[in-house]
């Protein structure tokens, strides 16, 4: 089977279900004309014209907004927040309009829209280029929050994202789009939203994780292995909602869990998941639910100073250890 | 409307005496003035009972009374097709009085009883307060409290009309305070880029809740506006049925057949306060008063009794017969049960 990269399977899901469904169309900054500052809607605009992949003004609320309104008439839109750090502006169109259009219609109006966030560090871009903002958005009945790891999960979420009658944000990790690269089948496949995946099956502790944390924690588990920790290695791939199924499974094998993640600390999606395991696997544990995240700061700029402020693989190992042996 | 030449010979038409051989056409044919004063005065009814309902403490939450701004809200939904697209704000009871005019898809007048008493038979089952009212046939969309976000959302309605080639129009309705959100720059920015099909209503009744225009914004003439984006804005007395009418026709017509966005400012006053919970003593009563003189339904009921299209009879029975329609209405929205409260969990997610 051929092998793919990351932004390779996002731009192949979209251009697939252009194809396949004339309601899908793409907006945002820069998207048409110059295929995206990441080249992620390359060549959509030669192949479905003009309004399928649309340029907009700098207006994340209208990218948003006319999403909404489109997908209300019918249309199925991919909105691109050019970073998720922009996404701050949509903010409304989002929490107050997309996810609660479906509820206050009595469950008569669907939005299905999907909007891409590219975020994360790792890529030098400084405090409004770098952020993990997927939490800020778990929190919002009505939507949708997916975070693949990998060009087969990428394509397969993403044209899940796209069927979906729901808003659904799909968090593509900047640093992933070139480079990592699988096997990914060119034919017609999804990814069920909602499903974590074990990417490796371990017997002595879980790691949860997503995104370039997920690869770091990947790396980590390989070198633990070496001293005989038998690590457990899930992608979540979807936050909200979340697989508590796999989680409380995985975590009743092990008896011990980490959450890895390279948003700040406080309040991310971490604390929501380490508590949901306190209250079902209580009995379980045997150690405290860790989580390895960033510091509650801005991502700083300074290529040292950001290399600290991410989670490294060295640290998931050795908070990794320290909790093998508690 | 459009700045008009009068020709000399026009104006010597126009300005022959009362009588005379040649009758003068009417600016309303009278078939559609009659319609169009049945959804006027009913929209009137409806609103000063939801008044009356609040008061008598029969409706929780809150009501938000349009009473004197009901030619800005009826006039446009008069012209507005099944399939059209509207995002209202907080003040357009007459938009889902009057669009569809009793098609089929049309909402039914108990609806709006039904939201208000928050019944399981409103269109969203409790979810939402009173006065929020929405109705999915008519492509209506349920009132969101964070101001201005409606418009974005009918400008993709719009670009989904243009993208299709479908004769249809997108309306977005906002006060002239949630006319200062940044929402409203960035979708009356985006439809001038492709010519939309697309109506912005402004209705400007002075007062943003307790703030003046004069503290909202350096220039009351917010329909200049459309200038910068690159379309036509229209500044209208509000009040005046007539204007309206002839303004929204125009415009819409326009917008339906690829003529692209209108502006359009409408000067209007709300009789009550911003809502039940306020008593409006910001506002002096010489004020109220010269403004409820402008009454735009008295108005437009003075001009058809002038113009022999309705008697003041006819008038009076139409009103009486309203009012039978809308207390059957308040009997039946008050016979259906409330909501099953553990149904709140319920449609959160589509399938």
């Amino acid at each position: 089977m051929r092998k793919i990269t990351y932004i390779d399977a996002i731009i192949e899901a979209q251009r697939e279900e252009m194809q396949r469904d004339e309601n899908v169309f793409v907006l945002g900054e820069d998207v048409g004309l110059y295929g995206g500052v990441f080249k992620a809607t390359k060549g959509l605009m030669d192949e479905f014209g003009f309004y399928r992949c649309l340029d907009t003004p700098i207006s994340e609320s209208a990218i948003v907004g006319i999403a909404t309104g489109a997908a209300l008439m019918g249309m199925r839109p991919i909105a691109e927040i050019q970073f998720a750090d922009f996404i701050g502006g949509a903010h409304d169109q989002i929490c107050q309009q997309a996810a609660k259009i479906y509820y206050r219609t009595g469950g008569t109006w669907p939005v299905p829209i999907t909007i891409r966030c590219p975020y994360g560090g790792d890529v030098g871009g400084g405090m409004y280029h770098s952020q993990s903002n997927e939490a800020w958005y778990c929190h919002v009945a009505g939507l949708k929050v997916v975070v693949p790891s990998t060009p087969y999960d990428a394509k397969g979420l993403l044209k899940a994202a796209i069927r979906d009658n729901n808003p659904v944000l799909y968090f593509e990790h900047k640093k992933l789009y070139r480079t990592i690269k699988e096997p990914v089948p060119d034919d017609d496949f999804v990814v069920p939203i909602g499903k974590a995946d074990v990417k490796k099956p371990g017997r002595h502790l879980s790691i949860f994780s997503f995104g370039l944390m997920f690869h770091r924690s990947m790396q980590a588990a390989m070198k633990l292995r070496e001293e005989g920790i038998d690590v457990e290695v899930v992608d979540l791939r979807t936050l909200l909602p979340l697989d508590m199924e796999t989680i409380v499974e995985s975590v009743k094998k092990t008896g011990k869990a980490m959450v890895v993640h390279e948003a700040p600390k406080y309040g991310g999606i971490g604390g929501e998941i380490a508590s949901a395991i306190v209250e079902e696997c209580w009995d379980y544990l045997d150690g405290p639910v860790v989580r390895v995240a960033a510091p509650d700061t801005p991502v700083p700029f300074h290529p040292k100073m950001e290399q600290l402020y991410l989670p490294s693989v060295e640290r998931i190992y050795q908070e990794a250890k320290q909790l093998f042996e508690y | 409307m459009k700045p008009k030449t009068v020709s000399k010979g026009q104006a010597a038409k126009n300005s022959k005496p009362r009588g005379a051989t040649r009758k003068r056409a009417l600016e309303i044919p009278p078939e559609e003035a009659r319609e169009l004063h049945y959804y006027l005065r009913l929209t009137r009814e409806v609103d000063e009972r939801l008044v009356k309902l609040h008061r008598q403490g029969q409706i929780g939450g809150n009501h938000y009374p349009a009473v004197g701004q009901e030619a800005t809200t009826v006039v446009p939904a008069f012209f507005m097709e099944d399939d059209d697209f509207v995002g209202p704000s907080h003040r357009e009871l007459g938009v889902f009085i009057t669009k569809g005019r009793g098609s089929p898809r049309s909402m039914p007048l108990v609806q709006v009883f039904a939201q208000v008493f928050t019944k399981s038979t409103s269109q969203d089952e409790g979810r939402n307060g009173p006065s929020h009212w929405g109705w999915t046939p008519e492509r209506i969309l349920e009132h969101c409290s964070n101001l201005g976000t409606q418009i974005p959302v009918a400008a993709g309605a719009a670009l989904s009309f243009k993208m299709r080639g479908l004769p249809l129009v997108a309306f977005a309705f906002i006060g002239e305070g949630g006319a200062s959100k940044g929402d409203f720059h960035e979708a009356c920015n985006f439809v001038g880029i492709h010519k939309l099909p697309f109506v912005i209503i402004i209705q400007n009744n002075f007062w943003a809740e307790s703030v003046h225009i004069s503290l909202q914004t350096g220039n009351d003439n917010l329909s200049d506006r459309a200038i910068g984006y690159g379309y036509e804005g229209i500044r209208i007395d509000g009040n005046d049925v007539i204007q309206c009418y002839q303004t929204f026709k125009y415009a819409i017509d326009k917008a339906r057949t690829g003529g692209g966005p209108t502006m359009i400012q409408c000067d209007t006053y709300r009789w009550y306060g911003h809502s039940m919970v306020d008593p409006a003593n910001y506002r002096t009563g010489s004020e109220v008063s010269y403004w409820k003189e402008l009454d735009p339904v008295a108005r437009f009921e003075r001009w058809l009794v002038d113009n022999g299209v309705m008697t003041q009879e006819e008038i009076d029975q139409r009103v009486k017969e309203i009012n039978e329609q809308i207390f059957a209405a308040i009997d039946e929205a008050k016979s259906a049960p409330d909501p099953e409260p553990e149904t709140f969990l319920d449609k959160v997610y589509a399938d």
